[in-house]
């Protein structure tokens, strides 16, 4: 069960990496052609910059081909963990496999190509082979998708899931292909004089990839929810909200950008181009990233419209983000384990409300660390109060508390010992870590804000933040047959968001502590922190339904 | 803390956090319709359910049990029915009481879905 857990995860884990691999591959070929114009003898950037961005696709190709590989591979052992055995041929007889082994095949050819084209960056005809190993690399994304398992209006959807992974992946490659060049810039004159016409080019680029989004995302969105109880009160339907509003912040960003580069174009030196947009470009990269790792979660979600029955009322989630008043008393464990047989039972399943009230406890209880964190780190922004820097020390007290309260059964507090319980059972290995690591966040952050010579640390927060947004965001598998799993998802799917924000807001505040910067760094900042206290008040007032 | 520990550390969380996230079955292929809904299953009679999912299903890397009282498993060799994503299941005669049918799905969007029906075997009403 151990494995299979782990594998599910992966599983998934994978398919978000597998959309940023192919961004980059699919958005650096359309980079190449857009903004360096390689197929111009008389237009196209330098041999440097050229060489830099097809290392980018490279590395792209290499990370498609080793996700795709995995992927399979962990397919065939999720089903072999399932079924008990694994039947290779009806495996390999699969779409799934066909298609997904045809993606390794082209992305592999890339690879090789790429490698011949570092000694020849701008040979026209790796370029036109480079072109023709990435239109099917485009087109066999159409098996992979969610459309192909339907029965109705299969093709279309097919077909537009296609153009939307497209158009999304022309935004993302180019992002990371733009803060490649500011990168090559710090040691390259031709990159640092191509960076603001490479914003403007990207401008246009990036507008009709965000229009492409729209125009086939719109009606998939449609034909895949069709209802206001389905996009609210699904696991299918929150995902789309909750990439709505990433998307929303992205084109913030995108829009500064775009306004910056207009400013160049009218005759405006420095300024933002140079001294803010590659901050902003790399808060974008964020959200962005976030948005991949959903869009591969939604693969895996069924269509709030197949399950019109399962859908939560709105009011039933609104129910759920409603502050109550913080349960500040737990049952004993005795009590939590009394109830666990019948609530785990498939046969005359009894729910529990010793494990509803205990969850509920610790929900509330870690609410109040991070209500607390977050009210002090707000003193600290707003009134400047230097005690008040030493918030993160919530961490340490939030992983004692996680330490004592995980697992009712185990040491301290449980009958089966350290060693014993740790080794002996996954997810009890899995809660140490998770403990441990939570204290190992707070030491760093406390260092990061207290200490001027532990910089490079201030960066950690929000890589782990984000991390653990995109992980609370590919997690949303509800168990779709009860209703109350998906209410309890929707408060984590919440936090996976506010999370993303917490950590593009705390990026930028870091990138941009400059003085032309100051104010936007302290509002990013303030943000970040505001993030956080909100999580903190839902899981403050978070209230499990009985199961 | 070591630079490499520090590179390893996001690695780490991440796992860790994903590892203690709810991790439920995956779920994509789901039963949009069952014969359980409208023909209650009688005690002593052999009987058919019929399974309606929303996409295709590839049974042969599929699996169904028949759940009975103190969580016994019965392995049911299912068969597709006529209509795309029907799948029949043959049940044996069974005994009045409560009763599941488990089943683990690979769907042919490449899902594979874990999921649960119960059911009550009554004279009457077999809804719950």
């Amino acid at each position: 069960m151990y494995m299979q857990g782990l594998a599910n995860f992966l599983d998934d884990f994978l398919g978000g990496l597998m959309l940023i691999s192919y961004a980059l591959v699919i958005g650096s070929l359309l980079w190449s052609i857009w903004i360096l114009r390689v197929w111009s003898p008389s237009e196209r950037a330098s041999t440097t910059i050229i060489a830099r961005g097809i290392a980018l696709l490279r590395f792209g190709a290499i990370a498609l081909a080793a996700t795709q590989g995995t992927k399979l591979l962990i397919k065939a052992l999720v089903l072999s963990a399932t079924l008990g055995e694994l039947p290779m041929a009806a495996y390999a007889s699969t779409v799934q496999f066909q298609a997904g082994l045809v993606r390794l095949v082209l992305a592999v050819g890339i690879v090789w190509l790429t490698g011949r084209m570092r000694a020849a960056p701008v040979h026209r005809p790796y370029w036109n082979t480079l072109l023709a190993l990435s239109i099917p690399l485009v087109i066999s994304g159409a098996w992979l998708v969610h459309a192909v398992g339907r029965f109705e209006l299969r093709s279309p959807l097919m077909a537009m899931t296609v153009v939307h992974q497209l158009a999304g992946a022309v935004w993302v490659g180019g992002i990371a292909q733009l803060l490649s060049l500011w990168r090559l810039g710090a040691v390259d004159r031709e990159a640092r004089a191509l960076w603001p016409t490479a914003i403007s080019r990207f401008g246009w680029l990036g507008g009709l990839s965000v229009l492409l989004l729209l125009v086939t995302g719109l009606p998939l969105a449609w034909t895949y929810i069709g209802s206001w109880d389905g996009l609210f009160g699904t696991g299918y339907g929150s995902l789309v909200v909750t990439k709505s509003v990433l998307l929303l912040i992205a084109l913030y960003f995108a829009y500064r950008n775009h306004s910056a580069g207009r400013s160049w174009r009218q005759g405006a030196t420095g300024g933002a181009i140079v001294s803010k947009v590659p901050y902003y470009i790399e808060a974008e990269t964020f959200i962005l990233v976030g948005i991949l790792f959903i869009a591969a979660t939604l693969s895996s979600q069924p269509p709030s419209v197949d399950i019109p029955d399962l859908a939560v009322p709105v009011a039933d989630v609104i129910e759920m983000f409603t502050p109550h008043e913080p349960r500040l008393t737990s049952p004993s464990h005795e009590e939590l384990l009394a109830g666990e047989a019948g609530r785990v039972a498939v046969v005359g399943k009894v729910p529990s409300p010793a494990a509803t009230l205990w969850s509920d406890y610790n929900h509330n209880i870690s609410g109040i660390f991070l209500t607390g964190m977050g009210l002090v780190a707000m003193l600290y922004y707003l009134f400047g109060f230097g005690w008040a820097r030493y918030w993160p020390l919530g961490f340490i007290g939030l992983s004692i508390f996680l330490f004592f309260r995980s697992d009712a059964e185990t040491w301290p507090l449980g009958p089966i010992g350290f060693w014993e319980s740790t080794f002996g059972n996954g997810e009890v290995f899995q809660h140490r870590i998770a403990t441990l690591l939570a204290f190992c966040l707070g030491v760093m952050e406390l260092r990061a804000r207290t200490n001027p010579d532990a910089r490079k640390l201030t960066f950690m927060f929000p890589v782990l933040c984000a991390f653990g947004g995109v992980l609370l965001l590919t997690h949303a598998h509800a168990e779709f047959e009860l209703r109350s799993e998906y209410l309890i998802q929707s408060t984590h799917t919440a936090m996976g968001l506010l999370a993303v924000i917490m950590a593009s807001g705390r990026w930028l505040e870091l990138r941009l502590a400059t003085p032309e910067g100051y104010t936007e760094s302290r509002v990013a900042g303030f943000v970040a922190i505001l993030a956080m206290f909100v999580i903190g008040n839902f899981l403050l007032f978070y209230r499990e339904p009985l199961y | 803390m070591t630079p490499r520990l520090r590179a390893i550390a996001p690695l780490l969380l991440s796992s860790a956090l994903a590892l203690v996230a709810p991790g439920q079955a995956q779920a994509h292929a789901v039963v949009t319709e069952s014969s359980l809904q409208t023909q209650p299953v009688k005690p002593g009679h052999a009987t058919t359910v019929q399974l309606q999912f929303n996409a295709g299903v590839e049974l042969s890397l599929s699996r169904i049990f028949l759940v009975s009282k103190g969580d016994v498993y019965q392995p049911i060799t299912a068969r597709t029915g006529k209509k795309p994503g029907e799948i029949l299941v043959p049940l044996p005669a069974l005994s009045e009481g409560e009763y599941a049918i488990k089943y683990k799905i690979f769907a042919a969007d490449g899902h594979l879905t874990e999921s649960v029906i119960r059911f009550f075997v009554k004279e009457e009403s077999n809804k719950r």
